[in-house]
């Protein structure tokens, strides 16, 4: 591990000498997550509380040339948090944890990047409203899944909940403070970024490579009071994908997901198991929520007719019906039960990663089918989710991976199976979401030059000292 | 006599790797949280609440320090003790409010966990903290953690007319009080209000007066083993011997810490089976609320008075016994369910209720989501201001109940929340759940 004691008295001299260190079992706890990424200690943690003390760090870190991991729960599937570099100082952001504000009338919300889903699923929910709650632990950082793209329980209605952002307050790399959307041109309106221009884009989906968000204006739509989730079978992704693009001409539904078998098994088989025979390899359900009865009744008739339809033209589809408990799981986010890695886990130990991606729907089942064999002769069960997002061009693909983290030579042969999945989905035009350096790797291999150019210079402008999670975006 | 603890180096199916390798670090164990709906969060872990880093947090951060003590397979580190690792072991008060939470297979052995890296600690020479050893030294020369002599073990029951001498007269129910009571002056009203409490009744019960020893919780609790084994070998000869020769087929303890070992720690002996055969252990909550569910007492004074209730981890928690529902008929499959009758949550809630003219208020955090009060895991030793400061946190969100008294059912609790209430210039004193029944009888 290398740590400088200057640094460290630097950074305890901001933020106090209980909220830095460097001991070397505490960035233990930081050198991990429960991703396929390989562990490497950083020199220091600090934990500022207020945003100047994040700027006086920023600043000491570009006097210093010392790297900066922004962190908050450490929960991503990517390792975006694990060092890249010797040395780095990881900025822990859980000590900056208010609800700022909760505008119950225009429905939006300002938190800081310590709140949790946890806690603000609480505070939302007495106010009737809520947000897109992913499939992830309740422990996790609103505003790191926001930024970084991630998806949930209303992504079919709303879509991304970094298309939910509103506004933001940025330290940047050298350690100024600027703020983006209607924030900017008077202080208390954190509601939207248009019509400005979208520099919220240089700080949303860059993997903590561009600045700290300190402060996150969300929107937070209404509960509707009706929900039904409807449920179907197929026995092959083709059919389960001409359902989905039918029932998602209606924009029904504020989640329309389907799982294959491997990914319905709780806990997912590992290592692969064969599917028996006559179960149906792909399980699809759809949330849908109503203010109305009359809305609701229309919805599960739009729903109805699909299926009919569906039938009528010779699909293996049939409607299935859903233990309760997993509906409730569907609709009580952030769920204890899905989030909380449990299925994921179960029968390998200790780790989960995916190939996670944003990927055109009408290529899901060529890439399926190759990541099947893929997946099987690794021995590794294909547990794969597919999901709509707001219209049908594309929609979410990914293979949930268990991982046995305490056996390395497991850990390398997921990562060599995700791997080669990625690139069968980047040569059909898929792209991965919070991606470690490997997945990085390819992307930028692939990609147009002048589009890795304009990265570099974006970065270049930003981040002069190269001081942000370097290395993290492989180019950078 | 052999005694199965579980260690994290161990082979076979004793080994704790095999579990804290399954945590996955996905941070469900920091908050107290239920889905509902509603949803709501809570702040469950008083060490990470206090320390903020991930190695300090809840469960997440006990399975990284196992880990890195038994050296990562990636970094393959070279495990040494450090005085700040040691301090970081130490703080946990290892309240399992983490365990309630997680959902994975570490689950069941997190507090084995934290235990057998102390236990480790003590065995290579450099655990438990300085601060604890007058208290492994204590129990060594005097059978207490208290550093007072055997001598003045039974000066509380003194004169007190009821109580049987179990050493020379038989008994069906042997009252355990514990030491607390016994050498720790503010909380020496629970065992005598228990005495009283028991006489009202017309218990026919005993004690071991200056024979009693020690349950041994404390001292394993830093992980000193062989001096926990040594009190507890004494102390099941002792109970078979009352059970065979003066008829005692309960033990009633009014301290959580005695009644999770006696129940708990006790049963990893092999012996167990054959020395408690006959015998049940139980804590007077659920002994009294036995009682009145059968009818053999009411509550009929009336007491005006708004109380809140503050859930001991031991008695709670600690206690909680974890099935896994393999077919996913009850809950979905392979998760845990917490075993019915397991966890004395409902019974002193309930003899609250029963007093008239009592109004009970619950906190925010209760039950299994109960914010433990800092004093358990040698952290009052070691922390006492911690502790204090931690207790306050708690008798300031009992305050916003309204309520005039906390009522508890645990020794450590009782002071520790007073102590607490100091801290915060509070008026609101703690008191035991015998000792508010005992003025409504």
């Amino acid at each position: 591990m290398v740590s400088d004691p200057k640094i460290l008295k630097e950074l305890q001299g901001i933020v106090g000498e209980e909220h830095a260190t460097s001991d070397t079992h505490v960035m233990y706890a930081y050198s991990y997550d429960m991703s396929f990424v390989k562990n490497r200690l950083p020199g220091y943690v600090a934990m500022p509380k207020t945003v100047e003390e994040v700027q006086q760090i920023m600043k000491m870190a570009n006097r210093t040339k010392t790297p900066v991991i922004p962190y908050t729960a450490g929960s991503n599937i990517g390792g975006l948090c694990i060092p890249e570099k010797d040395g780095s100082i990881v900025m822990d952001m859980k000590r900056m944890n208010k609800i700022i504000r909760i505008d119950e009338e225009s429905r939006f919300a300002v938190v800081e990047p310590g709140v949790s889903h946890a806690e603000l699923a609480e505070e939302l929910y007495k106010r009737g409203l809520r947000f897109g709650w992913p499939v992830g632990p309740p422990s996790a950082s609103v505003l790191s899944c926001a930024i970084c793209h991630g998806i949930g329980g209303i992504t079919g209605r709303y879509g991304l909940n970094s298309e939910q952002i509103t506004s933001m307050e940025v330290v940047l790399p050298t350690g100024e403070l600027t703020r983006v959307g209607s924030c900017a041109i008077q202080k208390d309106a954190w509601h939207s970024l248009l019509p400005l221009p979208l520099v919220g884009g240089l700080f949303t989906g860059w993997l903590g490579t561009t600045g700290v968000v300190t402060k996150l204006g969300i929107f937070t739509p209404a509960v509707p009071p009706h929900v039904e989730i409807v449920t179907t079978a197929t026995d092959d992704l083709q059919d389960m994908y001409k359902y989905m693009l039918e029932f998602s001409r209606y924009e029904a539904a504020d989640d329309l997901t389907a799982v294959s078998w491997w990914l319905s098994q709780v806990p997912i088989p590992y290592p692969y198991k064969e599917k028996p025979k006559d179960a149906p390899e792909w399980n699809s359900y759809a949330v849908l929520y109503a203010y109305t009865e009359k809305e609701l009744e229309a919805k599960v008739e739009m729903f109805e007719r699909t299926v009919k339809n569906q039938q009528k033209n010779g699909s293996s589809l049939q409607v299935t019906q859903y233990p309760e408990e997993a509906k409730r799981a569907r609709t009580e986010l952030p769920s204890q039960i899905v989030g909380s890695t449990k299925n994921y886990s179960k029968q390998a130990g200790g780790g989960i990663s995916w190939p996670g991606t944003f990927t055109p729907a009408n290529k899901w089942v060529p890439v399926w089918e190759k990541w099947r064999e893929i997946y099987k002769k690794r021995n590794l069960s294909p547990s794969v989710r597919v999901t709509m997002y707001r219209g049908t061009h594309y929609g979410m693909l990914r293979a949930m991976t268990p991982i046995n983290k305490q056996y390395p030579d497991q850990v390398e042969n997921a990562r060599m199976a995700i791997v080669e999945a990625l690139k069968v989905l980047l040569d059909e035009g898929g792209i991965p979401y919070k991606p470690p350096v490997d997945f990085a790797k390819e992307i930028y291999s692939r990609a147009d030059p002048g589009y890795v150019d304009l990265i570099k210079k974006v970065k270049d402008f930003l981040d002069p000292n190269e001081i942000m999670n370097p290395g993290k975006l492989w180019i950078r | 006599m052999e005694w199965n603890f579980r260690n994290v180096d161990d082979e076979g199916e004793l080994n704790l790797k095999h579990f804290f390798w399954r945590c996955t670090a996905c941070g469900t164990c920091r908050s107290g949280y239920t889905y509902g709906p509603p949803p709501t969060f809570r702040k469950i872990c008083p060490q990470g609440e206090k320390f903020g880093y991930e190695g300090f947090f809840a469960s997440k951060g006990k399975a990284a320090l196992a880990r890195w003590m038994t050296s990562d397979p990636v970094l393959k580190n070279e495990f040494e003790w450090t005085p700040e690792y040691l301090k970081t072991l130490y703080t946990c008060i290892g309240c399992a409010g983490c365990q309630n939470q997680c959902l994975i297979d570490f689950k069941p052995h997190i507090i084995d966990t934290i235990e057998a890296m102390r236990a480790k600690a003590v065995n290579d020479g450099v655990g438990p903290l300085k601060e604890h050893h007058i208290l492994i030294t204590s129990m060594k020369n005097n059978d207490n953690p208290y550093t007072g002599p055997r001598s003045v073990r039974a000066k509380w029951m003194k004169g007190l007319e009821g109580i049987k001498d179990i050493n020379s007269e038989s008994a069906p129910v042997l009252y355990f009080a514990g030491c607390t009571p016994a050498y720790n002056a503010p909380v020496k009203n629970l065992a005598l209000k228990t005495v009283s409490v028991f006489n009202k009744i017309g218990i026919d019960y005993g004690s071991l007066g200056k024979k009693e020893l020690c349950c041994g919780s404390t001292v394993l609790r830093l992980g000193a083993r062989d001096e926990f084994k040594r009190i507890a070998e004494k102390n099941l000869e002792t109970f078979k011997y009352l059970h065979d020769e003066r008829g005692v087929d309960t033990i009633v303890s009014s301290c959580a810490g005695c009644y999770r070992s006696l129940l708990e720690d006790y049963s990893l002996s092999e012996g167990y089976k054959d020395y408690m055969d006959g015998i049940k252990v139980i804590h007077t909550a659920d002994f009294l609320y036995d009682l009145y569910k059968k009818g053999e007492f009411e509550p009929k004074n009336e007491i005006k008075m708004k109380v809140t209730y503050h859930d001991p981890c031991h008695l709670g928690r600690h206690v909680k016994e974890w099935i896994i529902d393999w077919d996913g008929k009850e809950q979905w499959k392979g998760s845990y369910m917490g075993v019915e009758d397991h966890g004395t949550f409902e019974s002193p809630r309930e003899l609250i209720k029963a007093i008239p003219g009592i109004q009970f208020e619950e906190m925010r955090r209760n039950q299994n989501n109960s914010y433990c009060c800092g004093s358990g895991g040698g952290v009052k030793t070691a922390f006492p201001d911690w502790a204090a400061e931690n207790a306050a946190l708690r008798v300031e969100e009992a305050e916003q109940t309204g309520a005039e008294k906390i009522i508890t059912c645990c020794p450590f609790c009782h002071a520790n929340l007073n102590d607490g209430a100091k801290v915060r210039n509070s008026t609101l004193r703690t008191i035991d759940l015998v000792e508010l029944l005992d003025e409504a009888l």
